[in-house]
C-alpha cells in the first residue's frame, strides 16, 4: 500500500474532536498509534453500538473514525505511562492531541519538552486554541455550531423557530480540515528544512470563518442573514427552493438559469404533467426574459413547484439533471449504497469485521486519486490491541518491564 | 471591530506579484479556473502560505461572484458592472473574501490562441484547478494526458459535484446539491419538519477546505516523488465521507436516517444526553429572529450545577430527572423548564453563568456577534483589518491554523478584473507590449 502519508508515524491522543483527522492520516498510509485511556477513548462510548449493546470494541462511530489505526492503552495519570508516551514521541513524525491547554505541560509532554525530536510536528486541535478569554469554556460539537455561527444561518424561514445545528460532528470536521492543512504543509516544509513545528488550531476559529457570505455581508454592509428553510441564509427573503415531491420527499430545486436545451426539456415535462401554465408564451423563448422572470417573478417558480409536487423525487433528479438543470434529491446517507454511480466510481471499500463475522462497505474517502490513495486500510482497533506489540517492537521493552507496567495499572 | 488585529502595512496598488508575502509555499504557482464558491476556496487556501494563485476569468466577462455584487465596495452603486471611473473593482463582498491574495487575469479560452496561452501557463505552474462541468476541459483539449504531457510534475484537480467518471459525471451541482445528495441535508432539522439543510452553505465552504487539503497533499506528493497527479474531487463523495457513521449504523443495525425521529433538532443522537438543546432568550436580532442559547449537560455534575443555577436544586432529585436516562425520556418536560428560565434572560449572561459553573453553553452567534463582540475571536485575530490604498481599511476572514515555524498569513483584498495581465503575460510568459496589445485587439485577453 502506498499513500501520501506513507512512511509516517503518527501518535494520536484519543479524543472525539481529532479522531477524524487521525483517520485521514491513517487512510493516507501513515501508521497511526492512538493512545487511549485504559477504559478506552471517549469515542468508543458514544454509540451507536452493534445491536445497540454498549461495548468498547463495538461502537460504530468509533469504527468509522478510526480505520486502520493501532490502539495503545495507557493511563496517563501514571508517570510510567507518561514515559511510554515520551519515548514514542521521541521517534514520531506527527503528534495529534486535543487536551485542555496546560494538561500536557503538567506532564512535561508539551511541545517545548519533547522538541528534542527536531522533526516532530506537534499539532493541537482544541475548542478555542491555546489562549484567549474563552479557552477553558466547556463545549461539544453542537455548541460550536451555535457559537461559531453555523446555527444562526441554518433552520427555518419562520423567525420564531429555533436555529438548527446539523448532525454528524461537522464542527469537529471543520477543525480537522484545518489541522490537516497545517500538518501537510509542515510535512512539505520539513522535507527541506528537516524541522518540525508546533501547530495550534481552534475549532471555534474554523467555524467562525465557515459561514459563507454571512460575515462579509455583515462586515461590508451591516446586513443580517435570514434563516430560510433548507437553503442558503441570505440578507433578504428568497422564494423556497426545497420543494415537496409526490412521494413525500424533497427536491432541492437550485438552478441559476435555463439554457434553451434545459428550458425545452422542462416545458415538455411540464406539458406531460399538465402544469405548464403560461410558460409556453413565446416571450420566454428569450433566455434573458425567462432568467429575469425566474429571478424576480413567480410564474416559473410556481410552475416548478407544481411540477415537483406531481413528480417523484428520483424522477425530478434524473430528468432535471439530464436536461442540464442542477436539481438534487434530498437523500438519506444510507440510500447512496444503492446508486450505480458510486459503484461505477469504485467508491466503497470493504472492511472485514470479525466482531460481526462479515465485511462492511465504507466510504472510500474524499478524493478519487490513485497517487494520494486516501482510503480506509483496515478496521478500527480493539481497545489496547497493539499495546504489547508497540511496547515490545517499538520501544524494546522486555516481558518483565511490560509486566511491571501492567501491575502498576499503567497499560492495558 | 478589532483594530488591534491590523498587522499588515499599507502597500501600493499591485500590478505584479511583488506584493505577495513570502511563505512556505512561495515559488508554488497555481492556475485557477474556478468560479462560484466551493472551487475558489481550494486554491485560495494556498495563498495563506505564499503560493501565487492566478485566477483566470473569461475575457469580456467576469467571475459571477463579481457580477452578483449587490453594490460595489467603493461606490455603493447598485450594479458594479455599471460603475464608471478609475475604481472599477467589480468586487462583491464575498468575492473579495473568497479570492483575497490571488492574482487575476482575463483570457478568452474560446479563442485558439487562448488555449495556446493556457498550455504555456501550464508549463509555468505547479497545479491547475477547475470546477467546470466535466466536458469543459476536454473540449478545450485539456485532458489529464495532455496536461501531464505538457508538465509531468503538474497537479490537476477537477472539483465537481459528482466526479468526472460514472453515469452522473455530466450532472450539475452547487453546494446545496451536494449536501442534499450526500445525506447531509437530511441530517439537519426538526422531526416531522422539512430538512433544515446547511444554510451557510456548509459544503460550499467545507468542500473547498477539503479541496485545499487535496492540493496541499498533491504538493507533498510531487515534492516526494517528482510525479504529477490527477485528483478527481467529487464534493458529494467528500460529504458522504463525513456521514460514515450513519452508513455503518445502516449496514450493521439496519437503522436508517430516513426515520420519523431523525434528525431530532438540536437534541443529541449519540450519545443520548439531556438536556441538549437550544433555548429562547430575551430579545431578537436585527431582522426579528429570536435570540437563542445552546445548553447541554453531558455529566451528572453539570446537570446538578444547572439545577442550582436555575435555583431549582430539587429538580435533580425528581425521579424524572435524576439520571441521564430518565432525563432523555422526559426531555420535553425538562426542555420546557429550562426554556422558562432562559426566556427572560440575556443570552450572554446565561452563557457566562453556565460556563462559570462548568456547564456546556453557547450563544447562537450571528455574524455581527462574532465580528463585533466575540472576545475570543478578537484575541485570536480571526477577522484581521488590512489596509489597502483603494479600499481603505477592510476586515477579512482570517486563516485559522497557527504554525510556529512557517506561519500562515492573510494578504488582503481580491484582485480587480484582469489586474495582473501585464505581470502574467509580460513577465511570466515574456511577451512584449506589442504582443500583448495584439492579443487584446484580437479579443484573446
Amino acid at each position: 500500500m502506498s499513500g501520501v502519508y506513507e512512511g509516517l508515524t503518527v501518535i494520536e491522543l484519543a479524543d472525539r474532536r481529532n479522531q477524524w483527522a487521525g483517520k485521514l492520516l491513517s487512510d493516507g498510509g501513515a501508521r497511526v498509534m492512538q493512545i487511549e485511556p485504559i477504559d478506552g477513548s471517549p469515542g468508543r462510548w458514544t454509540g451507536p453500538f452493534v445491536q445497540d449493546k454498549p461495548d468498547a470494541d463495538n461502537c460504530l462511530d468509533y469504527w468509522f473514525n478510526n480505520t486502520g489505526k493501532q490502539s495503545v492503552a495507557l493511563d496517563l495519570a501514571c508517570k510510567p505511562a507518561q514515559d511510554v508516551l515520551r519515548h514514542l514521541l521521541a521517534r514520531a513524525d506527527v503528534f495529534l492531541e486535543s487536551t485542555a491547554p496546560g494538561t500536557l505541560a503538567n506532564m512535561q509532554l508539551d511541545y517545548a519538552s519533547v522538541a528534542g525530536n527536531k522533526g516532530l510536528i506537534y499539532a493541537s486541535l482544541t475548542d478555542f486554541g491555546q489562549d484567549g478569554p474563552w479557552h477553558d469554556f466547556q463545549m461539544n460539537d453542537a455548541a460550536h455550531l451555535a457559537l461559531g455561527g453555523a446555527m444562526a444561518s441554518t433552520g427555518y424561514s419562520d423567525a420564531t423557530v429555533t436555529p438548527i445545528g446539523g448532525k454528524g460532528n461537522q464542527a469537529w470536521h471543520m477543525g480537522c480540515a484545518f489541522v490537516l492543512h497545517a500538518i501537510t504543509v509542515a510535512l512539505f516544509d520539513r522535507m527541506t528544512s528537516g524541522e518540525g513545528q508546533y501547530i495550534d488550531v481552534a475549532i471555534h476559529d474554523a467555524c467562525a470563518i465557515g459561514t459563507e457570505g454571512a460575515v462579509p455581508h455583515w462586515m461590508y454592509f451591516g446586513e443580517t442573514m435570514y434563516r430560510q428553510t433548507g437553503m442558503h441564509a441570505a440578507p433578504r427573503r428568497l422564494p423556497p427552493l426545497e420543494l415537496p415531491t409526490r412521494d413525500g420527499k424533497y427536491v432541492m430545486a437550485i438552478n441559476q438559469a435555463f439554457s434553451k436545451r434545459s428550458w425545452d426539456a422542462l416545458l415538455d415535462w411540464m406539458d406531460e404533467k399538465g402544469v405548464t401554465g403560461e410558460l409556453r408564451d413565446p416571450k420566454f423563448q428569450e433566455e434573458s426574459v425567462r432568467t429575469a422572470e425566474y429571478r424576480q417573478g413567480n410564474l416559473i417558480r410556481d410552475a416548478i413547484r407544481r411540477l415537483i409536487a406531481v413528480s417523484d423525487a428520483e424522477e425530478c433528479f434524473r430528468r432535471a439533471q439530464t436536461a442540464g438543470i442542477s436539481w438534487a434529491m434530498i437523500r438519506a446517507a444510507e440510500e447512496n449504497y444503492d446508486l450505480p454511480h458510486y459503484k461505477q466510481r469504485d467508491y466503497w471499500r470493504s472492511i472485514e469485521h470479525p466482531q460481526i463475522g462479515r465485511a462492511i462497505p465504507y466510504p472510500r474517502g474524499p478524493f478519487a486519486c490513485d497517487a494520494l490513495q486516501i482510503e480506509p486500510r483496515g478496521r478500527a482497533p480493539h481497545l489496547g490491541e497493539h499495546t504489547r506489540h508497540v511496547l515490545t517492537h517499538d520501544l524494546g521493552l522486555n516481558e518483565q518491564e511490560i509486566a511491571a507496567l501492567t501491575a502498576a495499572g499503567a497499560i492495558k | 471591530m478589532n483594530k488591534a488585529a491590523t498587522h499588515h502595512p499599507t502597500k501600493p496598488a499591485a500590478h505584479n506579484a511583488a506584493h505577495l508575502q513570502q511563505g512556505v509555499l512561495s515559488g508554488i504557482r497555481v492556475l485557477d479556473f474556478t468560479w462560484k464558491t466551493v472551487g475558489p476556496w481550494a486554491p485560495r487556501l494556498l495563498t495563506h502560505y505564499g503560493a501565487e494563485v492566478i485566477h483566470v476569468e473569461r475575457a469580456g466577462g467576469w467571475d459571477d461572484h463579481r457580477f452578483a455584487a449587490h453594490r460595489s465596495l467603493t461606490t455603493d452603486a447598485p450594479e458594479p458592472n455599471h460603475v464608471q471611473g478609475e475604481k472599477q473593482l467589480y468586487t462583491d463582498p464575498y468575492f473579495n473574501t473568497l479570492h483575497h491574495g490571488k492574482l487575476a487575469i482575463s483570457l478568452n479560452t474560446r479563442h485558439p490562441e487562448g488555449i495556446k496561452i493556457v498550455e504555456r501557463l501550464i508549463t509555468k505552474c505547479d497545479a491547475i484547478v477547475e470546477n467546470f462541468s466535466a466536458e469543459v476541459f476536454p473540449n478545450w483539449g485539456l485532458t489529464w494526458e495532455r496536461i501531464h504531457q505538457l508538465n509531468p510534475r503538474m497537479i490537476y484537480m477537477s472539483s465537481s459535484g459528482f466526479g468526472h467518471t460514472g453515469e452522473w459525471k455530466g450532472y450539475r451541482s452547487f453546494g446545496p446539491t451536494a449536501a442534499a445528495q450526500s445525506g447531509l441535508s437530511l441530517a439537519s432539522g426538526l422531526p416531522g419538519q422539512p430538512p433544515a439543510g446547511w444554510g451557510y452553505s456548509y459544503l460550499d465552504v467545507m468542500g473547498g477546505w477539503m479541496g485545499g487539503l487535496a492540493l496541499m497533499q498533491g504538493l507533498l506528493h510531487v515534492k516526494k516523488t517528482g510525479k504529477g497527479l490527477y485528483i478527481d474531487y467529487s464534493v458529494t463523495e467528500g460529504a458522504m465521507s463525513m456521514v460514515g457513521t450513519y452508513m455503518l449504523d445502516y449496514q450493521v443495525n439496519g437503522r436508517r436516517t430516513r426515520r420519523p425521529d431523525f434528525p431530532p433538532g438540536n437534541r443529541a443522537v449519540f450519545p443520548q444526553v439531556a438536556p441538549h438543546n437550544t433555548y429562547r432568550c430575551a430579545g431578537n436580532d436585527r431582522v426579528g429572529q429570536h435570540w437563542w442559547v445552546f445548553i447541554a449537560c453531558e455529566t451528572q455534575a453539570q446537570f446538578e450545577a444547572l439545577c442550582a443555577l436555575m435555583h431549582q436544586p430539587g429538580l435533580a432529585l425528581d425521579p424524572k430527572f435524576t439520571t441521564n436516562e430518565a432525563r432523555v425520556a422526559y426531555q420535553d418536560e425538562l426542555d420546557a423548564i429550562i426554556g422558562r428560565w432562559t426566556r427572560a434572560r440575556r443570552r450572554y449572561d446565561i452563557m457566562r453563568q453556565c460556563q462559570a459553573a462548568g456547564i456546556i453553553a453557547a450563544v447562537v452567534q450571528s455574524a455581527e456577534d462574532r465580528v463585533e463582540y466575540d472576545p475570543q475571536l478578537q484575541h485570536r485575530e480571526i477577522f484581521p483589518i488590512i489596509d489597502h490604498p483603494d479600499l481603505g481599511e477592510c476586515p477579512y476572514e482570517g486563516y485559522p491554523p497557527k504554525l510556529s515555524r512557517t506561519p500562515a498569513f492573510v494578504h488582503g483584498r481580491a484582485p480587480t478584473l484582469a489586474e495582473h495581465n501585464q505581470y502574467v503575460y509580460g513577465k511570466l510568459l515574456g511577451m512584449s507590449e506589442t504582443e500583448i496589445d495584439g492579443l487584446r485587439e484580437r479579443g484573446v485577453i
